[in-house]
């Protein structure tokens, strides 16, 4: 099959039929007559830039958004005006960004939340009889004693798709589920992807990772502006057609990449160690420097230290020993405000409740971090022109899609989230910028935009420590590469001398095949 | 406390209201409206249970609230200490400090300026009444930053110790009007009568109306300026929304906390002295009856937004001055005014749990 402008499906009889959805918000037209069908038994993968509208039409899906117009149709059924609730009576579950999981309780019992059949004759062993069935089934590898809140970011995934598995949906949607997991997890994610497909149920697969979408999907539908860019079957197209029908134009070149010499060392980290309340060490003697127009890349599987690491570093946390400098000024005792003025960025990986304040403006959210300091103070008074006249550049600098500078941040996609948190740490010509996943949910050109815009930092004698679970962005930014496991860092190595296989054995604690290590290319 | 977060209104970046926010406020005022329509319909029902008929009843009301210009009056001056507290209760409610001890900083506020216009009685009005408000902003104050200093150094919530601390404040008063501030030979605990020159002048010759409401309306544009237009505002804004994301912005949980909690205290401390300075011209035993509560219900039914709180304490007011001309005149039991006041509050608190629902898709 050939891809088409939204050619009605082969399938005569889908589980899943939308059609012609339209939702607009304001001026903004988030879906315009869209059309997106989904078999059964396959994984169905949904494509297309910051603010195209993915999330919208999974959301109206889900009947958490009310459509302006446009039928469901799930199982030969009709949806309309649905709640989620019902949604999931139907058999659809959705895998939000943010996990809807209560830290304080143990898998089982976040199983068991809210969910009538568990209430009604399972008792806990049985419902942790039931996960770790399910778990073995699908290869999910889940505790049901664990406490969430010592889980890494992917398990906690997986402890979502085991509720959605126990609860019988026989669609799920996953919204962006790789951006944050390291290349063995996402291998590991998708394997489970298959396994549930295989299973004669369907999977409605978000992502911006083209490379994944050929591992797993056989079926493709790119939105673009809102609007139905295209729908293909992964054998009949290219990488290549299907970044133009994302973005309908081609990249441009990478910023080029200038030899910075050895400038002096910006910041100086001298053994780091931090422990818990019960004494075990999150972090253990990190020493590290970095130099001026140098980028330390560190690699790491997420929950290994790295968001100790940057926070005892932004001033967020108290490290139990060690101390941190800048241009050899001791920043260990100092506080946020401190460290800001000194000159340091930090882009943290948690937007939806540090890096942003979803119910506050994009202008105030660019403030957000110099808001009592000229120019945004003027006096005692907050000084709002200036404000606004700062949103209205970094707003077209950084192509964030939105109503305006005045818009609420819970307005935006996820990616234009991301760029203002981007924006404002870069915008500010840092000294030392700590970026952690600072391409979370960026679409491929987005990635791109802040990848140079931290080489230009570069370049421009900043120094930049980099942290990311992707491996291929690391390799590729980073003038020296480090991995971080277990709390300790592990070998720096000069970009030349880099080996994607050693650091992925490095990152897995040395227990990993390298066979797992399926490293993407999607900016080529 | 329901989710205090996503309530967004007042000028944007540019200075003017966004147009969101616009719609915001305007479903804001629409609700209130409407859950004020549903309390006085089930009220009425109430109403025409006990045997009398609710629309002679609520025209009652209507003229003992608006009838002449002495029930405005009384209205106004009934209003004004629900407006000083309840709009420092919404400031503090906005940065997530649960405080509920207004009751208890307004008496303190009451015990310290009644203190000083009974012994310095011999200054110029001019200066011994500012002086006494100033006493009594400076009383609630400090009353308040026990509890706030409670929840920073000792980790005690502030909702228990704002509670606590209205019990002994309450009784403060009894104890020093059983003691040196007492008026000996009067059948009840209150202080003798102030001097002439401790009293709050009217605005207006010959009429009741106190300078009160117009500290009240003072204080509700400073606070709006505050929460909008300052960066201790914006600290507010931010706490109230995450801790988290207010650490990252370099807020200081604890110099913030104690601002909103001296604030509310000092604003309850004047809504204390105006009381005694203005209306009672003594002290009386407990004359901040069941204010608390009515500061906090008017936050909440003001959707925590400072210029609401204007109408919001206006409502109270004149509801509680026409409800007691409903008794006087109709028979019907004043304690309906609480039960309309609760339903409100109830049917308020509602939908704004609905909005800010809507708001978080
Ligand atoms: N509640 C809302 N109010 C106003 N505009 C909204 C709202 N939700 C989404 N939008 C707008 O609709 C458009 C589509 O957003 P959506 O979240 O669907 O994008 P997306 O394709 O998921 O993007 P991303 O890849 O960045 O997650 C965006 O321009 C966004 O600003
Ligand atoms: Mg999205």
């Amino acid at each position: 099959m050939r891809c088409s402008e939204s050619q009605d499906p082969a399938d005569p009889s889908p589980m899943l039929q939308m059609q012609g959805i339209c939702k607009r918000y304001g001026a903004v037209r988030a879906n315009e007559n869209i059309n997106f069908s989904v078999t059964r038994g396959q994984i169905v993968g949904l494509l297309g830039e910051n603010g195209s509208g993915k999330s919208t039409l999974m959301k109206i899906l889900f009947g958490m958004v009310r459509p302006d117009g446009g039928t469901i149709r799930f199982k030969g059924q009709a949806l309309s005006g649905h709640t989620p609730r019902d949604a999931i009576r139907a058999g659809i579950a959705m895998i939000h960004q943010h996990f809807m999981l209560v830290d304080a309780m143990t898998v089982a019992e976040n199983v068991m939340l809210g969910w009538k059949k568990a209430g009604a004759w399972l008792h806990d062993r049985q419902v942790a009889e039931q996960i770790r069935s399910t778990s073995q089934e699908y290869g999910l590898d889940l505790d049901p004693d664990a406490m969430v809140g010592d889980l890494p970011f992917g398990k906690r995934q997986r402890l979502e798709i085991v509720k959605a598995l126990l609860r019988g949906a026989e669609l799920l949607v996953l919204d962006e589920p790789t951006s944050n997991l390291s290349p063995p997890e996402v291998t590991a994610l998708l394997a489970v992807m298959r396994r549930i497909a295989g299973d004669s149920r369907s999977i409605i697969f978000i992502t911006h990772k083209l490379a994944e979408v050929f591992r797993v999907c056989q079926e493709v539908t790119v939105l673009r502006d809102g609007k139905n860019a295209g729908r293909c079957s992964t054998e009949g197209t290219t990488r290549a057609e299907l970044a133009r029908m994302m973005v309908g134009r081609e990249f441009g070149l990478a910023t080029p990449r200038v030899e910075m010499g050895s400038g002096a060392e910006v910041l100086e980290v001298t053994t780091i160690t931090l422990k818990d309340s019960s004494g075990l060490k999150l972090l253990d003697e990190i020493t590290f420097s970095v130099r001026e127009g140098e980028i330390l890349a560190l690699a790491g599987v997420d929950g290994n230290g790295q968001t100790e690491l940057v926070e005892v570093l932004a001033g967020l946390q108290a490290a139990s020993s060690g101390r941190i400098a800048l241009h050899g000024r001791d920043l260990t005792k100092t506080d946020v405000t401190q460290r800001l003025r000194a000159g340091l960025a930090y882009i943290p990986v948690d937007r939806a409740t540090t890096s942003l304040v979803p119910g506050m403006t994009i202008a105030e959210n660019l403030g957000l971090r110099d808001f009592a300091e000229p120019p945004l103070r003027r006096g005692l008074r907050l000084n709002h022109p200036a404000f606004y006249s700062r949103a209205v550049s970094r707003i077209s600098e950084f192509g964030i899609r939105a109503d305006g500078p005045g818009a609420t941040v819970d307005t935006l996609s996820g990616g234009n989230q991301q760029k203002i948190v981007v924006a404002r740490e870069i915008g500010r010509k840092p000294r030392v910028l700590i970026a952690f996943q600072a391409t979370w949910g960026l679409d491929p050109g987005a990635t791109r935009f802040v990848i140079d815009q931290i080489l230009a930092l570069r370049n421009s004698g900043g120094a930049v420590l980099y942290l990311s679970s992707d491996l291929e962005e690391l390799l590729g930014i980073g003038d020296r590469i480090g991995v971080i496991a277990n709390g300790r860092l592990v070998g720096i190595v000069p970009r030349e001398k880099a080996n994607p296989a050693e650091i992925g054995l490095l990152m897995a604690g040395g227990g990993l095949l390298p066979a797992a290590l399926e490293i993407n290319e999607d900016l080529g | 406390m329901p989710s205090l977060a996503p309530l967004p209104s007042g000028p944007g970046p540019s200075g003017q209201v966004p147009t969101t926010s616009r719609g915001a406020a305007f479903r804001g005022l629409f609700s209130a409206a409407i859950a004020v329509l549903l309390a006085f319909a089930i009220a009425g029902i109430l109403i025409l249970v006990s045997g009398k008929n609710p629309f002679v009843a609520y025209w009652a009301l209507l003229r003992g609230a608006f009838g002449s210009t002495d029930s405005v009056t009384f209205a106004l001056n009934k209003s004004t200490p629900y407006i000083l507290a309840g709009v420092g209760v919404a400031i503090c409610f906005r940065a997530r400090v649960i405080n509920i001890g207004s009751e208890g900083q307004i008496a303190v506020g009451g015990v310290a300026a009644s203190w000083i216009a009974l012994n310095v009685p011999d200054l110029p009005s001019a200066v011994l009444v500012p002086l006494a408000t100033i006493g009594g902003a400076l009383a609630g104050a400090a009353w308040a930053s026990i509890a706030a200093l409670m929840r920073l150094k000792r980790g005690v919530h502030e909702v228990l110790g704002t509670l606590l601390s209205n019990f002994v404040g309450v009784l403060l008063v009894s104890e020093v009007l059983h003691g040196s501030m007492g008026e000996p030979g009067a059948g009840f605990p209150q202080s003798p009568l102030f001097p002439q020159g401790a009293w709050l002048q009217p605005l207006f010759e010959g009429s009741d109306l106190h300078a009160g409401i117009l500290l009240a309306v003072l204080a509700v544009v400073a606070c709006h300026l505050l929460l909008w237009h300052t960066p201790l505002g914006f600290r507010i804004r931010l706490l109230g929304s995450s801790d988290r994301a207010a650490a990252y912005a370099g807020v200081s949980v604890a110099r913030t906390v104690l601002s909103v909690m001296l604030l509310a205290g000092a604003l309850s401390g004047i809504a204390g002295a105006v009381e005694v300075l203005g209306v009672h011209f003594r002290l009386i035993q407990g004359f901040s009856q069941g204010f608390g509560f009515n500061a906090v219900a008017v936050a909440l039914l003001a959707a925590l937004n400072p210029v609401a709180v204007l109408p919001a304490g206006l409502f109270f007011g004149f509801l509680e001055a026409g409800a007691l001309a409903m008794q006087r005149e109709v028979g019907v039991q004043s304690s309906l005014v609480y039960v309309i006041q609760g339903l409100t509050m109830v049917f308020v608190l509602c939908a704004l749990a609905i909005n800010s629902k809507q708001q978080r898709v």
